[in-house]
């Protein structure tokens, strides 16, 4: 629809002011200017689609309840009642919430980056017998739904003893996911065997290898992995939910919950303390978005 | 250089985390290996999901009263969010890690008794029989082949909130609401403003914010899909002519109208009664708590009983509700029924409606606190009016032979209101399929 008006707009200038060379450069940078400006009212446009549940979640989080349960409902506070978000982190341990929170997102995000990258080395790039077959399996281990699992892994947890505790939370993260493992796995396989052969002639072994050449050499594509595990540890529910069963344990996600009842919800509390809780998320996602969108990106795993 | 230092770093903190995972399952260990704490007190877990506002306040106040009181027990209350706490305690009851007392949904106790997921009390309520304590259909529902397995803690009845200033505008007596079904239609069409496509306001509908399963069950003098002797009674002549009587709703305000205005509210956040858009509304009595809290000062409502089909059939209504349960297979039963049995007191009943507005399981703590002196007038007005409503309330406890039969029921009720089907043809199909899933 851009391309069409440009021309449009440009056969018309030509049509009317042929001869005059100097202006049709003119025009033609003014039509440039023109599809910019077209291309930024479209991308505003569906920002602003895409922003409005973030504005409805900061504007409920400043209405009083009274406001919100009016019919038509106000887009904009009437009054703006900041004491929301004073209130949410007085109605529940937030902060002590929060380090626990931290504590085990910490620990997934470092378990995820550096399992991940080490079983993904050795499917990328060492050669052993059954390796197409052992890579299948952990592939189709994502083909099963977790709600199968859930029952069995939590059978087996709390045999071991660790329900209550933090580890159903932690460990498994320090063994290996799937996808992650997938995602590292394209990215070695762009490395050139080469680089590797060369190490290996000076005799440097996998370890040196894998830590010393490849980690580096898939920066993005851990930083890709290590903000998706934050975000899935940051905001898992089910699993805090499960293992967890001492208040002062609890997380955030959980604590967020005690905002709905029965019978009523606080929607005030709760949108307030829900944009408490995405901050991080956001704040991580806009330092790390250049090397987060070079680490999706399959095909370029070199320009790291 | 930088991944020397990087790899040292990976070392470290490879090192510390392994030490801290130790040291929590240590942590782990001495926690749960022992339940008596220094002083020789037994700790007693208890679930709930009251979790903050009144209730949370309350029942820790409660709590903190009967740890004082006596020296053998110590309760820890634990809050587990609404709704998940019995996708959790279905995981810790499987998992034998359930904690000592629950507060579980009255409707499943049978269901949990059968699948030997609560433990059976009737022994201690042959020693000292309490039942009397509670209304009777509460006392039903607790009740697995003829014995107890849970005590019922609260409940609640659905009810008739109207907007008096609104009747007043229409020219109605605020202090007569509806009686009769027929007279709510009148009401209803004298308080309408507008028309069709263009409602300023709606006198009523009857599908906000009750199901055709409740105005069934008021039509057909309380019998609700499964009826008193526990048969399929879902395609009564009485409950046909509700679900017509609610399709003649929807027909007179519009199908668009009624669809719009669900997909505007339907989220429950804005509220169409409190912002003066609908009238009159069928409601649990619990309702009260958030007119008290969020309605305009100047809002003026009544409530009343859910109006009878004709008179003399009676207002009829529906109730759920909680009760406590200990787990099966937990290490202190009896000493969970004591908490529990002190939770079911008057005493503590009575205390945790009056700050929660809950209807109270114990018969004695609603009569009190309809005249309790710390409630204003309205306050003891709700407690009469829950009071008198219990006479006329079903409780509708699962059926065990046929537990997810609601599904069906609603898809044919939906084909219904979706013009597919007349109200006669739905509930005969539903009859035919929820007697085939029960068999």
């Amino acid at each position: 629809m851009i391309e069409s008006s440009k021309t449009d707009y440009s056969q018309k200038n030509m049509s009317s002011e042929s001869n005059a060379q100097s202006k049709y450069f003119k025009s033609k940078k003014r039509q440039e200017q023109l599809g910019k400006i077209a291309i930024y009212v479209i991308l505003i446009l569906v920002s602003l689609i895409l922003l409005a549940p973030l504005v409805w979640m900061l504007s409920t989080s400043l209405k009083p309840m009274s406001e919100i349960v009016r019919f038509p409902p106000t887009i904009l506070p009437e009054t703006f009642v900041w004491q929301n978000y004073l209130d949410t982190i007085q109605a529940f341990p937030f902060f002590k919430y929060m380090g626990n929170t931290l504590f085990i997102t910490g620990f997934v995000v470092l378990g995820n980056v550096f399992s991940n990258s080490f079983i993904a080395y050795g499917f990328a790039k060492i050669e052993f017998p059954g390796k197409k077959i052992l890579f299948a399996l952990v592939l189709a281990t994502m083909m099963v739904p977790g709600f199968v699992t859930m029952i069995p892994q939590y059978i087996l947890f709390t045999r071991i003893n660790w329900v209550g505790t933090y580890l159903p939370l932690i460990v498994p993260a320090f063994f290996g996911s799937a996808f992650n493992i997938f995602l590292l796995r394209q990215f070695y396989l762009s490395i050139n065997n080469e680089l590797i052969e060369a190490a290996q002639i000076d005799g440097a072994n996998h370890l040196y290898i894998w830590s010393h050449l490849m980690v580096p050499l898939t920066k993005p594509a851990l930083i890709t992995v290590g903000i998706m595990s934050f975000n899935g540890a940051w905001n898992d529910f089910l699993g805090p939910l499960l293992y967890i069963s001492k208040e002062d344990m609890y997380t955030l996600q959980i604590g967020l919950q005690s905002f709905s009842n029965q019978s009523t919800t606080q929607w005030n509390y709760l949108m307030a303390g829900a944009t408490l809780v995405l901050i991080p998320s956001i704040l991580l996602f806009f330092f790390a978005q250049k090397y987060f969108i070079e680490g999706m990106d399959l095909t370029g795993g070199t320009k790291g | 250089m930088n991944s020397k230092r990087s790899i040292k770093l990976l070392k470290q903190s490879l090192i510390l985390g392994s030490t801290v995972i130790l040291l929590a399952a240590c942590g782990n260990s001495n926690d749960t290996s022992d339940q008596e704490s220094a002083d020789g007190r037994t700790t007693l877990e208890f679930w709930s999901f009251w979790g903050s506002g009144a209730r949370r306040e309350t029942i820790e106040e409660i709590i903190e009263e009967y740890n004082a009181s006596q020296d053998d027990v110590t309760v820890e209350h634990v809050y587990q969010p609404w709704g998940d706490i019995w996708t959790k305690s279905l995981a810790a009851i499987a998992g034998g890690n359930a904690p000592d007392v629950i507060v579980q949904d009255i409707n499943s106790v049978k269901q949990r008794a059968e699948a030997q997921q609560a433990t059976n009390l009737q022994d201690y309520l042959d020693e000292d029989d309490i039942s009397g304590d509670f209304y009777p259909q509460l006392w039903d529902t607790v009740l697995y082949e003829e014995e107890a397995y849970a005590l019922p803690f609260n409940t609640d009845t659905q009810v008739l909130f109207y907007n008096k200033t609104a009747f007043e505008e229409a020219g109605l007596d605020p202090e007569m609401p509806p009686e009769t079904w027929d007279e709510l239609e009148e009401m209803a069409r004298q308080l309408d403003q507008g028309s069709e496509g263009n409602w300023e306001q709606i006198g009523f509908y009857p599908r906000w914010n009750i199901g055709v399963d409740v105005w069934a069950l008021n039509a057909d003098g309380g019998e609700a899909w499964f009826d008193s002797n526990g048969e399929v009674a879902i395609n009564t002549p009485e409950k046909v002519e509700a679900l017509e009587w609610m399709l003649d709703w929807q027909d007179y305000y519009g199908r668009d109208t009624i669809n719009q205005y669900e997909a505007e509210f339907g989220s429950g956040v804005s509220d169409p009664f409190i912002s003066g858009l609908v009238s009159m509304r069928g409601q649990n009595i619990n309702y009260y708590t958030n007119l008290v809290e969020n309605a305009p000062d100047d809002f003026e409502f009544g409530v009343a009983p859910l109006p009878e089909k004709e008179e003399g059939s009676g207002h009829w209504s529906w109730g759920g509700g909680f009760v406590l349960e200990v787990p099966e297979n937990t290490d202190h039963p009896e000493e969970s029924y004591d908490f529990m049995k002190y939770l079911s007191s008057t005493e503590v009943q009575e205390k945790f409606g009056m700050n929660s507005f809950d209807i109270m399981a114990n018969t004695e703590a609603n009569e009190n606190l309809k005249t309790h002196e710390e409630l204003d007038e309205m306050g003891q007005m709700i407690y009469e009016l829950a009071d008198q409503n219990l006479a006329v309330t079903t409780i509708t406890p699962v059926p065990l032979n046929a537990p997810d039969f609601n599904s069906l029921v609603n898809t044919e009720i939906d084909a219904a209101f979706l013009g597919q089907k007349t109200a006669k043809e739905a509930l005969d199909d539903a009859q035919e399929s929820v007697e085939n899933l029960a068999e």
